[in-house]
């Protein structure tokens, strides 16, 4: 601990023990307070800060995700293994060149926010909050190229409950449904991404997240490449059955 | 208690990890369009194209080259957990 933060602990202590003496003075009380003066932190002091518990949070909250989309993975397995043709025949529905741009555009944007961490780092915070603006840039990219294709597949009726959707053969609903459900929880997880970057660079200006403490940054990249690692299996599944 | 000690990981890594990762997509994206003909091969391929950018991704993006072990064991943990449930449901569906 260093000298700084030890002597704002002492401060909080001797506020504390303040108050205990206002409120029941005795001397009881004031003795046992004083009895606790070893490695006290008061809660959400600002103390009780610990990287690493904050990094190992947010990796099981990211294994708890994994095993969200592995279960919708499974169920893609056993469907496509049961029509084969079937999802390969819908799949010609899907734009090759708008999934591969969007992947670029993905795998740009992790790299774009492992570097801000990088920068941050090394102390240099403007360059970090350009990083992450470009990472954001690219969030809302993706998803006006997803809304071009998920506009292309309403115009064809190809939504789950439209008129065309009602004709097609089980298989190709099957691919739809699990096309529309897969994409759409994973775009949502894009906006999700993009909203927690745009907190960490109001962080960074404000000066709560710093080179020294950077934990906040680190666990919005961990989520944005759980984004990315997630769609490079959507990609090749969905769109490259041929 | 302040991220102390800790790796920083360079530009040139960073850079280097994406190249090989745009690389990856290109291959994949290829071998699906031009080699139609290797159906069944095709899809094995685009798994482990896949598999392998992703662990590129956890290895050096995420920092796990750099993290203390148990992240490593926890991950390893999550994988062969959902390889189970992979492994149940294909040996269910063949059975029936």
């Amino acid at each position: 601990m260093t000298i700084r933060m030890q002597k704002e602990v002492k401060e909080m202590e001797d506020w504390s023990v303040g108050v205990m003496v206002k409120k029941q003075n005795t001397e009881h009380q004031t003795l046992n307070i004083k009895n606790m003066n070893h490695a006290f932190t008061l809660p959400n002091s600002g103390h009780n800060f610990d990287a690493k518990a904050s990094k190992m949070g947010m990796w099981l909250f990211l294994y708890t995700e994994l095993l969200l989309f592995g279960g919708l993975f499974l169920v893609y397995m056993v469907y496509r293994s049961m029509y084969p043709d079937e999802f390969l025949l819908a799949s010609f529905n899907l734009d090759v060149w708008m999934g591969t741009l969007n992947t670029v555009i993905l795998l740009t944007s992790s790299m774009t926010i492992a570097m801000s961490i990088t920068a941050l780092q090394k102390g240099n915070k403007k360059l970090s909050i350009q990083l992450m603006w470009i990472t954001i840039a690219a969030a809302l990219g993706f998803l006006i190229i997803k809304y071009f294709e998920w506009g292309a597949k309403f115009e064809h009726g190809l939504f789950p409950g439209m008129d065309h959707f009602g004709t097609l053969p089980t298989g190709e609903r099957l691919y739809f449904y699990l096309y529309f459900f897969m994409t759409g929880l994973h775009g949502l997880h894009v906006i999700i991404g993009a909203i927690f970057i745009v907190f960490v660079i109001f962080g960074v200006k404000k000066g709560t997240v710093t080179p020294e403490r950077y934990s906040l940054l680190e666990n919005s990249g961990l989520y944005w490449h759980l984004v990315d690692l997630i769609w490079i299996y959507l990609f090749p599944l969905f769109y490259l059955i041929h | 208690m302040e991220n102390k000690n800790e790796h920083i990981t360079s530009y040139k890594e960073h850079f280097s990890t994406y190249a090989a990762l745009i690389l990856l997509t290109f291959m994949t994206v290829f071998i699906s369009v031009f080699g139609a003909d290797l159906r069944t091969l095709s899809v094995a391929t685009a798994m482990l194209i896949a598999t392998t950018k992703a662990t590129a991704v956890a290895y050096y993006f995420m920092h796990m080259k750099y993290e203390p072990k148990i992240y490593k064991v926890m991950l390893a943990t999550v994988i062969i957990l959902f390889a189970f449930f992979m492994m149940m449901i294909t040996i269910d569906y063949l059975t029936r």
